[in-house]
């Protein structure tokens, strides 16, 4: 396989290479915010589970355009994993499970409250979707929480779901803290993926809820009102979300796209920073390991 | 109600003489000793099975997976449910029996509760500090207390005390999240393995003794100390037996380790797909794979020392061969032919009156005849007899005329094969004590010109060899040319065997295939082609062509073709030197074993191991499918009361399969072949009832149609046409490695969806949708056999996911789904069947891409459309054609509760539309026209196990039911009520 396939296969992921993004999700993000304008007036974001950071450098260019002082704007990246730096963006490498890491974002933003809040993270799936699907909804709730703590009333909260079997019960448990809840697919994302973006509007907790860290948000159960088979299920509106005539990331498009006159191949931006794979593959590497 | 279900087997225990295994929320039993179905029974609402956990006394059992558990009952092996299945908050990595009404859950979020099982009531609960979330763990009961292991996505274990605040330990070390635990507690011994695909073990030792107390694990010390690597990907779990560390993973690999660490073996099954349970009594390992089969491995293969043996000859040996009373016969560079007695361990030495030292020897298939001839054309033959003590008698001693003599062959058990000098070919019978010959044949020039292999057909009257070039030919009686040649078959050393049963010809080469040929009028038509994992593929050690030898590199291996399972794998430097194998039937006492038997000479030595297949051979319980996600399913009956259902699928794995259903444990892949790339659409056109074409298309712009056969509950197989849009490898760039070759600018196409139609007698069309937003029109001449593009439209922007045929009004009409949620209509000419320039109609139904789509002509000149797609919803529309009108989309009308995700199968009948998607259920909506206006009503709604479903097919429509089969990961079969 040549190097130029996995170009020809993918357009965003080349255009991403082109355009200096880190990763192919950057074109969600911004297709996300074509759609529903997440980017209004915010000057305090916080990006969780950012690692490799493309979406922390879409906050970087959108919101720098909400202010005239570069300074104003302040965008908290949050991950466990380390994280090449990015001018403007404040890193804590830290668990969204802990009330120290939504202490610190708060600190960063001198005591004032996140306008918006994203959260573009995602297992590594095991190949079961019921568990990866629910790890995702469990990764969701926490952002959930530690937004919870950060974000500011009225605020907007965008986050990475699986649309698998049971992603009506998280939509239910969003319903209790947003007023809006819609879920989007940008024309970025493959229409054979999973994945697809909640956009909550509008914060609102229910009256008198403390947020706290001690126990986990745990996902709601099938009721009443959101059955596990039946009429009754709690699904929020579907909006597509990106340019009809923006790219798709289905189809095959020639290495010459339209109105190009050459192409060059492009080295991804930035390669993976310590893979659990990686030990093994120095310690296995005077060893012969074979399948047969 | 589901009838049939496939899908990952995610738990597996072996009780007693049953195993149990979890597939989807399904508990499915069978017997050990015969691998027979018992009972399969529904014990979880929505989640799938992922532990079976049988209470001290054997008669409960404890049944968890996701967020649920429930106990079912057991007498005499049928088991019952003995509450309704409770759901608990969070999801069940491990669970326990306290005491016989007592249970104790550890839950991801690092949860440990207790539960009386007869109230289904929590007794207790308690949170471990660190309640990230867990991938694994395990519950290890103590004389009074628990112990909790808590495997976290922090690449650590957590030890802790079951109430403690504190944790005891954590065990750092590995690089990635922890997928499973075990322990032995006598033994001092932990083992876990991870995402970074080792698998460690870990010793606990402390100035305490016993570890039921707590100061025990207070003062314990736990150290890695050994770190294993031997898997190529992810491990996924692991069991301990007494002598053995188990460990199975993603990349199909079960391997045996013992408690010091060394890896004793390593097998692959499961065929490619990830591990996914496993469990271990002391004499039998049973797995469950994502190819949604079970597999029962004997544990003594682990350290099955064959019975090898080095036989002792004052010979050099040149060439082996075994008997068929398993004696040996040995050739040597002296004018002697040794017969080895392996009883009695003596050699019977014969002397030959050859006049030259090169010799050829060759065996009958009867393996009672041996026939010997020098260059010279001496011949001798020797028969060994049947009953008494063992010996070799010369049964004929004759000098052939033939030239000098290049190859030899038996052909069944009468007659030899010989090739000359000047590619003369003789065939030879014995009559009384000596040769007739019977025919003459020429073989065509080559540069070594002699046979390979030759075969002759029970008739006489045709003969097939391989020669030197890797040709066959088909001579038919006394006619000196070939009346048939297939060229370059098996690559350049030429096949390696040739076997004629029933028509069919089967060979094997060098090139790791076995290919199968049919014999009619004068010559061979191409069937199909079987790819094994070895590529110097010699010869089928069975009549029924169960198993087939050859060698990898340096080992000599026994394959199971049937099963798909590597059977012996013996070191013995290669196939360049003599070697043989057997394949026989041992009485013992009463009890027949089927056995191997493989000899090979190493320096200048005979060796010979003998196995018992029983104790190294796995099992299937359950057989296994595709590894990865189905794309597409067709099913297909021969008659609508015919209780056999075909299924033909195509998958991410890169390969097509037939499967027949008449029960379930009969669902079987008959027949697999290979694509490039994934396969992502097939469709069937019928030739006769019980002959259908089947046309599958996927990546790398792959056509291809075969004629599948359904005879009884076979299948044959004829290869037409293997088409590349863009060409092969090879005709795009030429000889050139792709370092050299220019970057291609041309898109590369995925073929999404296809379509066949019968145009006439000789013409079929294949209409495909591609990834590049073309839909490419081929013309197949049936009887001419040329494939041909003849059409490029294009209407959508992008992608195209879904492509239909169908007729309204005598008009044949191709619809376009693409990934806008947008839907073009086409006319086909009936002349040529070529596509107007242009659609008659587009509409926009869904929000973004439509993944399924159906059609119901409801009157002369009008018909529903009905779509499924990514935004949820299912949009159906009334659409009129033709007239003075033109094309107009009259009304429409959606739905958007039928799903939380992807809508990806869609079946509309008269009166019911039948939807399924990527949320794992099926619901069925009414639909009726008042007037123009479409009106549904929801009627019903189930949950399906199987995941990723990619899609449905009818298979039954009949009075007041439907029955589908929805496909993904897995299948299932689900019979609907209509309204």
């Amino acid at each position: 396989m040549g190097k130029t396939s996995k170009d020809k296969r993918d357009i965003y992921y080349r255009l991403a290479k082109e355009e200096g993004w880190r990763a192919r999700s950057a074109f969600k993000l911004l297709q996300i915010n074509e759609e529903h304008n997440i980017f209004n007036g915010v000057l305090r974001a916080v990006d969780l589970c950012a690692a490799p950071g493309s979406w922390s450098q879409v906050l970087t260019k959108k919101l720098r355009q909400n202010a005239e002082n570069d300074d104003d704007v302040k965008i908290v990246a949050v991950d466990l994993q380390a994280m090449a730096a990015l001018p403007g963006v404040k890193q804590i490498q830290g668990d969204i499970t802990k009330i120290s890491t939504a202490n610190e974002i708060i600190k960063e933003f001198e005591g004032l409250k996140a306008d918006l809040v994203v959260c573009d993270g995602a297992p590594d799936v095991t190949g079961l979707h019921d568990i990866d699907e629910y790890v995702q909804s469990q990764l969701l709730l926490a952002a959930l929480n530690i937004t919870t703590h950060v974000l500011k009333n009225g605020g907007v909260f965008v986050a990475k779901i699986f649309r698998g079997k049971d992603v009506t019960l998280v939509y239910s448990q969003l319903k209790l803290f947003f007023e809006f809840v819609t879920v989007s697919k940008p024309r970025s994302s493959r229409n054979s993926s999973i994945e697809a973006f909640v956009i909550c509007q509008n914060y609102s907790p229910p009256p008198g809820y403390v947020p706290t860290m001690i126990n986990p948000l745990l996902d709601h159960k099938y009721c009443d009102f959101n059955q596990l088979t039946g009429p009754n299920r709690f699904i929020v509106p579907f909006i597509a979300c990106g340019d009809l005539s923006a790219y798709d990331s289905d189809t095959s498009y020639p290495l010459l796209l339209e109105g190009q006159s050459s192409y060059e191949y492009k080295e991804p931006v930035q390669g993976p920073i310590d893979p659990p794979y990686k030990d093994v593959l120095e310690k296995t590497k005077s060893m012969q390991i074979n399948n047969s | 109600m589901s009838t049939l279900i496939r899908t990952d087997v995610t738990s597996v225990k072996l009780c007693k003489d049953i195993i149990l295994a979890g597939i989807g929320s399904f508990l499915c039993t069978f017997y050990t000793k015969n691998s027979k179905p018992i009972q399969k029974i529904q014990a979880l609402n929505g989640q799938k099975i992922r532990g079976l956990i049988p209470s001290k006394c054997l008669t409960k059992l404890l049944i968890f997976g996701g967020k649920q558990f429930t106990i079912f009952n057991e007498i005499e092996s049928i088991f019952k449910s003995q509450i309704d299945a409770v759901v608990y908050d969070d999801w069940i990595h491990t669970a326990i029996w306290l005491s016989e009404n007592k249970v104790a859950l550890l839950s991801a979020h690092n949860v440990v509760t207790t539960w009386d099982i007869t109230t289904t009531k929590l007794l207790q609960q308690h949170i471990n500090k660190d309640n990230s979330i867990l991938y694994s763990g395990l519950l290890q009961p103590l004389q009074h207390d628990i112990l909790v292991f808590s495997g976290t996505v922090y690449s650590q274990v957590i030890l802790q005390w079951f109430g403690d605040e504190q944790p005891l330990h954590y065990l750092k070390g590995h690089k990635g999240v922890i997928f499973s635990i075990s322990c032995n507690l006598q033994r001092g011994i932990i083992v876990t393995t991870s995402d970074d695909r080792s698998v460690k073990i870990w010793s606990v030792t402390s100035v305490h003794s016993d570890y039921n107390i707590k100061t025990y694990w207070q003062n314990a010390h736990i150290d890695c100390v050994h770190d294993l690597y031997g898997h190529l990907a992810r491990v996924m779990r692991n069991t301990l037996t007494n002598l053995y560390i188990i460990s199975v993973g993603e990349d199909s690999a079960i391997c045996f380790w013992d408690y010091n660490g060394n890896l004793l073996k390593k097998t692959i099954s499961h065929k490619n797909s990830c591990i996914w349970s496993l469990d271990a009594d002391e004499s039998n390992l049973v797995t469950g794979g994502g190819d949604c089969g079970i597999m029962m491995h004997p544990l003594s293969s682990v350290t099955y020392n064959s019975h090898g043996e080095v036989i002792n000859t004052s010979v050099t040996p040149k060439k082996v061969l075994f008997t068929a009373r398993n004696n040996i016969v040995i050739t040597t560079v002296g004018n002697v032919l040794n017969y080895y007695n392996s009883n009695l361990n003596k050699i019977q030495e014969i002397r030959l009156n050859h006049t030259s030292t090169y010799q050829l020897v060759g065996l009958s298939s009867c393996k009672q005849l041996i026939a010997v001839v020098d260059m010279d054309g001496n011949l001798d033959i020797f028969m060994e007899n049947c009953k008494g003590d063992p010996g070799l008698k010369k049964i004929i001693e004759t000098r052939l005329h033939l030239g000098k003599i290049l190859s030899m062959q038996w052909a069944g058990n009468r007659h030899l094969v010989f090739c000359s000098e000047g590619g003369v070919i003789t065939v030879g019978a014995s009559k009384g004590n000596t040769i007739e010959i019977i025919a003459n044949y020429l073989l065509p020039p080559c540069k070594e010109r002699w046979l390979t292999a030759s075969a002759l057909h029970d008739t006489k009257d045709t003969l097939i060899v391989g020669d030197r070039c890797g040709h066959i030919h088909l001579y038919e009686w006394r006619r000196q040319q070939p009346a048939y040649t297939m060229k370059r078959v098996h690559g350049r050393y030429g096949p390696t065997s040739i076997d004629i049963r029933n028509d069919i010809v089967r060979t094997t080469g060098r090139d790791g295939t076995v290919r199968y040929l049919k014999i009619i009028n004068s010559g061979f038509k191409y069937m199909s082609c079987k790819d094994l994992e070895f590529e110097w593929v010699e010869k089928f050690l069975d009549v029924q062509g169960k198993y087939v030898c050859g060698f990898r590199e340096r080992s000599l291996v026994v394959y199971d073709v049937e099963n798909d399972l590597k059977v012996v794998d013996v070191s013995c430097g290669g196939g360049h030197r003599s070697w043989d194998v057997v394949r026989y039937i041992e009485n013992n006492g009463g009890c027949y074993e089927e056995c191997l038997r493989l000899m090979f000479v190493k320096n200048t030595q005979v060796y010979v191991n003998t196995f018992r297949l029983r104790d190294i051979v796995s099992t299937v319980i359950l057989p296994g499918t595709h590894s990865k996600e189905i794309n597409c399913l067709r099913t297909y009956r021969r008659r609508n009361d015919d209780p056999v259902t075909w299924f033909i699928t195509g998958g991410e794995d890169t390969t097509l399969r037939v499967s027949t259903s008449e029960q379930e444990a009969e669902f079987w892949d008959r027949v697999i072949f290979r694509h490039l790339s994934n396969v992502r659409a097939l469709k069937l056109l019928s030739v006769s009832h019980d002959e259908v074409l089947v046309v599958s298309a996927g990546g790398r712009a792959q056509i291809c149609i075969r004629t599948i056969g359904f005879v009884d509950k076979n299948v044959t197989a004829e290869e037409l046409i293997d088409y590349q849009i863009k060409g092969t490898d090879r005709e795009r760039r030429g000889n050139q490695n792709w370092r050299n070759c220019s970057v291609d600018f041309d898109p590369e196409t995925r073929i999404m969806d296809v379509e066949v139609d019968e145009l006439n007698e000789a013409k079929v069309m294949i209409y495909t949708a591609c990834s590049d937003g073309e839909v490419r029109v081929f013309e197949w001449n049936r009887r001419g056999g040329q494939f041909t593009m003849i059409q490029e439209v294009r209407h959508h922007k992008t992608c195209i996911l879904k492509l239909k045929m169908f007729t309204c009004s005598n008009k044949k009409i191709i619809t376009t789904c693409g990934t806008r949620g947008d839907v073009a209509f086409w006319e086909v000419s009936s002349e040529d069947g070529t596509l107007a320039e242009g659609p008659a109609l587009v509409l926009r139904t869904n929000e973004s891409g439509i993944n399924s789509v159906d059609i119901k002509v409801t009157g002369g000149c009008q018909f529903v459309l009905a779509t499924g797609g990514d935004d949820n919803a299912v949009h159906m529309s009334l659409v009129r054609l033709g007239g003075d009108g033109g094309w107009a989309a009259v009304t429409s009308h959606a739905y958007l509760n039928a799903h939380c995700s992807q809508v990806t199968g869609l079946a509309l009948v008269e009166g019911l539309c039948v939807t399924t998607g990527v949320d794992q259920r099926v619901t069925s909506v009414s639909w009726r026209l008042e007037g123009e206006d479409i009106k549904t009503e929801f009627i019903d709604q189930m949950y399906s196990d199987v995941s990723d479903i990619h899609g449905m097919d009818v298979v039954r429509d009949s009075g007041d039911r439907l029955t589908v089969c929805v496909y993904g990961k897995g299948i299932q079969v689900i019979e609907l009520l209509k309204p």
